[in-house]
């Protein structure tokens, strides 16, 4: 007995025919009825006869008949195609019922047949892992995969990523590499095996702001709940600011850079970007690994940091307001400057400058060896840590001057 | 043309079964914890558009019925409320299964004596048309394997189904259909019989005893739409019908035997088609016949733009026009398929020259594409890619009209006919909701209701209603109202004259019994079991508490003065009556009896127990004659 297998399932009075799911467990048998409904059989009560062995390619239903035949056109830009895995490019994994991802690039092209005609497409497989398995060296992996891109000619790139850390991704890309196009991070907060996934809208958006002036890196996801605009988010000012929403995305401490209207594909900016070309290609790869994110709140023990600079290059401390800690910290935050390891203070009020000058606690940090994080978001803050550390002659300068649009100079209300 | 009386069910092979869907009155929605409220589109407080793309099951395949759905490029307007959350915006996973949900369908299984699966099993069924904003309708198999009686025989229960319940399409837009999330999500359960039902008159009864079931737990919805009956029809040389949205129990023999004639027809149209060597031919532009026409329907498509699509029917001639139920047509039915791909409608040989189309200009269109005496031509005017999908539509449909009766769902129209709306659809729009794990339910747990069948025995037995009466009750929404009053003492025939008729009259005398709470009627009841309160009093206390629903009973009956007057009272009131009528009193003696009986109680302004009002007003006139 097997998945794929047609089976009858007597149990008691009732009977049970229909096709045998890998979703079975140890307790159940899961049935799909004719009328395609499953339902679920205890195992122990059931007697089974198997009528008909492997009715079913259950493995490979979600497989693509065929090649999707993709033509060449001289009139369209070329625009690479990355997949990491993701929502954006995911199916239902039947045997554990989960979503996995899946498909390969190509395979988005297929999903997503509105892609078609837009471009003339490359598609490349950088890794096929949820975004929380993420690691430092699948950025450095994936930087290096664009970098080949663009030298192979891309006018553009879109990368597919799963949302839950696509901005640490973005700010990662955005920190390494010098790019002279656009290069777009999308993915979808509705499964792309369900009719009302968000991956179709925010794909296309991705694809056309990828063709566009704009050579900075970039997060193209919905601008609110309607299928109607996709928000252009600046890498390093971008943060997941909900679990599910399809809108979850928002540039904090302003409004997007840009927007892209689904219907009419026009494309538009708020502010001065980078322009395609400017830039010269450059990658400059190098991370330090041993950098970590401390959070702090009441009652959290020093010794928590002392744990996460533990002879590391660097840490950033996830302050309150304006940037403070207990100051029962500040002894244990000096002695760990003094071992060596750069410290950077950012604010759990993620929007809003650090200003370690007002108060007593704050003068105090600064005095310990605190570096000031400014307006920067400390997911980003953590990022631009590990590669300042690796690329920057004077890393606590470096910190504190924007280098990929992640500090804001002023700061202006906008709302 | 047949007559539908006459048919010979038996004869025919009807076979047909019925799906009831009903809304279950629960607390919050089968997937999250917003309240089961319908509102009115007025009331949303925000708007959004989507748009749904189809996708295959686990299996591999992708539905025919959703694939036709999504053809047509549409999008989708929805309305949220304060009463909606993110989940009906599919903008957040659907929280777990509602246990008063799945409580209520399992006492329904009982009802209908079915077997409970070991697990159940939440399904993914797709549904494109922009009625569930996730592009699927979540469903799971509850139970299977029931029956119910009827005066034909046992009728088999198939399955029953939980499941939640679509949004409200509140109208269609310019570019396509706006929906309401207020329904979304509510609670309901499809129960889907066998094919064991033989008559028409069998299936309206099995619909009637599956409503009675269902009402009898307590929990399910009340009022137009909380109900809707799916029928399956079918023939011996017919095929399998689906007919959608049916509202009212009472259609429901009508539909059958209509469908019954639709399928005769068409199956004597397919042997007719057949005789006659008929064919299909493909479809043409023939927009150069109608140039210079006058026909308001063709004249206005080809002025912005469009084009006349027609289509040859070898060996048609006469039959598009046949009628197969009361007022449709074969060519109605080609039309329905023409108006699912966005055309306005067809014109055919068979009902022209009419609608400003010309004599000469169907002799053109027949020359136009070679028809001959014994042939029918199909037109559409619309834009090129409409009329184009439209004529297509149209001569698929005319193929199966050579087969017979082509399976499909259909809509139930008001008159006892229906029209075509999809495809069947299959197993292939299946597949399972990843986000709601599997459920072990324990049907060990659950309690039988008693039928409203034997409440109402109950309560002419037990209470000494009279049938009518504890049918009303039984059947009624506040029976548990009632019984709480019998409880306290209240009299069984007051009590339920106090929830049933005294409700319907103040209702049409226009009062807003709408604001009447439980605990109004509770407090009336307290007030006549400790005969604070006269019975007659009670249509003005309902009255004035439906009108201030904020006073308690008790404030209410004190704020009208209807206190129930005392003995005293009633004597000095009834004294003053008969003395100003000393004469009629004295001419008539106990003749004068209802008429002052009126006057004395006009009087007491119903604050007085009628018993006690006559009692006294009988030993005044006997003082006096």
């Amino acid at each position: 007995m097997n998945p794929g297998d047609r089976v009858r399932v007597e149990r008691a009075d009732q009977t049970y025919e229909g096709v045998l799911l890998p979703s079975t467990t140890a307790e159940n048998l899961v049935v799909k009825l004719e009328s395609g409904y499953n339902v679920g059989v205890d195992r122990d009560a059931a007697s089974v006869e198997v009528l008909e062995a492997d009715t079913y390619d259950v493995e490979g239903a979600q497989d693509a008949e065929g090649e999707s035949a993709i033509e060449f056109d001289d009139d369209l830009p070329t625009i690479s195609l990355i997949s990491t895995g993701g929502t954006i490019a995911s199916t239902v994994d039947y045997r554990t019922g989960a979503v996995t991802a899946q498909f390969d690039a190509e395979d988005v092209l297929r999903a997503v047949p509105d892609l078609a005609g837009r471009a003339n497409y490359r598609g490349r497989v950088v890794a096929n892992i949820l975004s929380e398995n993420m690691t430092p060296e699948v950025w450095q992996e994936l930087a290096r995969a664009v970098r080949d891109e663009i030298e192979a000619g891309a006018d553009g790139v879109v990368v597919m990523h799963g949302t839950d850390t696509m901005q640490f991704t973005a700010s990662a890309l955005a920190f390494m590499l010098d790019t002279p196009v656009p290069i777009v991070f999308t993915g979808s907060q509705r499964s792309a095996d369900r009719p009302s996934s968000d991956n179709v809208m925010n794909a296309v958006c991705a694809v056309e702001a990828a063709k566009s002036d704009c050579a900075e890196v970039l997060v193209c996801m919905h601008a609110d709940e309607a299928d109607e605009r996709c928000a252009l988010h600046r890498g390093t000012r971008v943060r997941k600011n909900h679990t599910s929403r399809r809108d979850a995305f928002e540039t904090v401490g302003t409004k997007p850079l840009g927007e892209v209207d689904y219907e009419s594909e026009e494309i538009t900016f708020r502010r001065e970007y980078a322009e395609r070309g400017e830039a010269d290609l450059a990658l400059h790869d190098g991370l330090a690994t041993d950098v970590s994110l401390v959070k702090f709140t009441p009652g959290t023990d020093p010794a928590m940091l002392e744990t996460a600079a533990n002879g590391a290059a660097g840490v950033v401390i996830e302050g309150t307001g304006l940037g403070h800690v207990n100051t029962d910290w500040i002894d244990t935050v000096e002695a760990v400057t003094d071992a060596g390891t750069t410290v950077v203070m950012t604010s759990q009020c993620l929007a809003g400058r650090v200003c370690d000058r007002v108060y007593d606690t704050g003068r105090d940090l600064l005095d310990a060896g605190v570096i000031e994080g400014e307006d920067m978001l400390p997911g980003t803050a953590k990022v631009k840590l590990m590669w300042v550390l690796e690329n920057a002659e004077d890393p606590a300068r470096a910190m504190r001057e924007p280098l990929a649009g992640e500090i804001q100079a002023q700061s202006r209300p906008w709302t | 043309m047949t007559d539908a009386d006459a048919f010979d069910y038996e004869e025919l092979g009807l076979v047909a079964g019925l799906e009831i869907h009903q809304q279950l009155d629960t607390e919050t929605k089968l997937f999250c914890a917003c309240p089961t409220e319908i509102r009115e589109p007025e009331e949303s407080t925000r708007r959004f558009t989507r748009y749904l793309h189809p996708t295959k099951s686990e299996l591999g395949e992708i539905d025919e019925a959703a694939l036709e759905e999504s053809q047509v490029e549409r999008e989708f307007e929805y309305l949220a409320y304060d009463t909606t959350c993110l989940v009906e915006e599919d903008d957040e996973p659907p929280h777990r299964v509602d246990e008063e949900a799945l409580a209520t369908s399992l006492e329904i299984a009982q009802l209908l004596d079915m077997q409970v699966v070991d697990q159940v099993n939440v399904m993914r069924k797709i549904v494109v048309d922009g009625s569930n904003t996730t592009g699927f309708q979540r469903s799971m198999m509850v139970a299977n394997d029931g029956r119910i009686e009827t005066s034909e025989g046992p009728v088999g229960i198939e399955d029953m189904l939980l499941e939640e319940e679509s949004c409200q399409r509140v109208e269609e837009t310019d570019s396509g259909v706006r929906f309401s999330l207020d329904r979304l999500g509510i609670p309901l359960v499809e129960i889907g019989t066998k094919p064991d039902i033989r008559s028409p008159e069998q299936a309206k009864e099995a619909a009637k005893r599956i409503g009675m079931l269902l009402r009898s737990t307590g929990h399910v919805k009340r009022g137009l739409g909380t109900i809707r009956q799916d029928v399956n029809v079918s023939i011996a040389d017919g095929a399998r019908i689906e007919m959608k949205g049916v509202q009212s129990l009472d259609d429901i023999d009508d539909l059958v035997r209509n469908e019954v004639r639709r399928q005769v027809e068409l199956v004597d149209i397919a042997d007719e088609l057949a005789e006659r060597d008929a064919a299909v031919g493909e479809p043409q532009d023939v927009t150069d016949v109608f140039e210079d026409t006058d026909s308001g329907v063709i004249g206005g498509a080809l002025s912005s733009g469009g084009v006349v699509q027609a289509v040859l029917l070898e060996g048609f001639d006469g039959l598009v026009g046949r009628e197969i139920q009361p007022d449709r047509r074969l060519g109605t039915e080609f039309s329905d398929h023409a108006k699912r791909h966005g055309a306005g409608g067809i014109f055919h040989t068979d009902e022209l020259p009419a609608y400003g189309v010309t004599e000469a200009e169907v002799d053109s269109l027949r020359e136009a594409v070679g028809a001959g005496p014994a042939d029918a031509v199909a037109i559409v005017a619309d834009d090129p890619e409409t009329a184009e999908l439209a004529i297509e539509a149209v001569a698929e449909r005319a193929e199966t009209a050579m087969d017979g009766v082509p399976e499909e769902t259909r809509d139930a129209n008001e008159d006892g006919t229906s029209r075509y709306l999809r495809p069947l659809p299959g197993a292939a729009r299946m597949y399972p909701e990843t986000d709601v794990p599997p459920v072990e339910p324990d049907p060990e747990e659950v309690e039988t209701p008693e039928l409203l069948t034997e409440k109402v025995e109950r309560y002419v037995e037990e209470h000494g209603l009279g049938e009518g009466v504890a049918e009303q009750v039984a059947y009624g929404r506040r029976w548990e109202l009632f019984e709480a009053a019998v409880e306290t003492g209240v009299d069984a025939n007051l009590a339920a004259r106090t929830v049933e008729s005294d409700v319907t009259e103040l209702r049409r005398d226009d009062v807003p019994v709408e604001n009447l709470t439980d605990d109004h009627f509770l407090g009336v009841f307290d007030l006549l079991a400790d005969d604070e309160v006269a019975k007659e009093g009670v249509p003005d206390l309902l009255t004035a508490l439906a009108e201030n629903p904020e006073l308690s009973a008790a404030e209410a009956a004190q704020q009208e003065d209807l206190g129930s007057a005392a003995e005293d009272e009633v004597r000095e009131a009834v004294v003053e009556v008969v003395e100003r009528n000393a004469d009629q009193v004295e001419d008539e003696g106990m003749q004068a009896f209802s008429g002052l009986m009126g006057e004395c109680m006009g009087a007491l302004r119903g604050q007085a127990d009628g018993d006690l009002v006559s009692e006294v007003l009988r030993e005044e006139i006997q003082k006096r004659a």
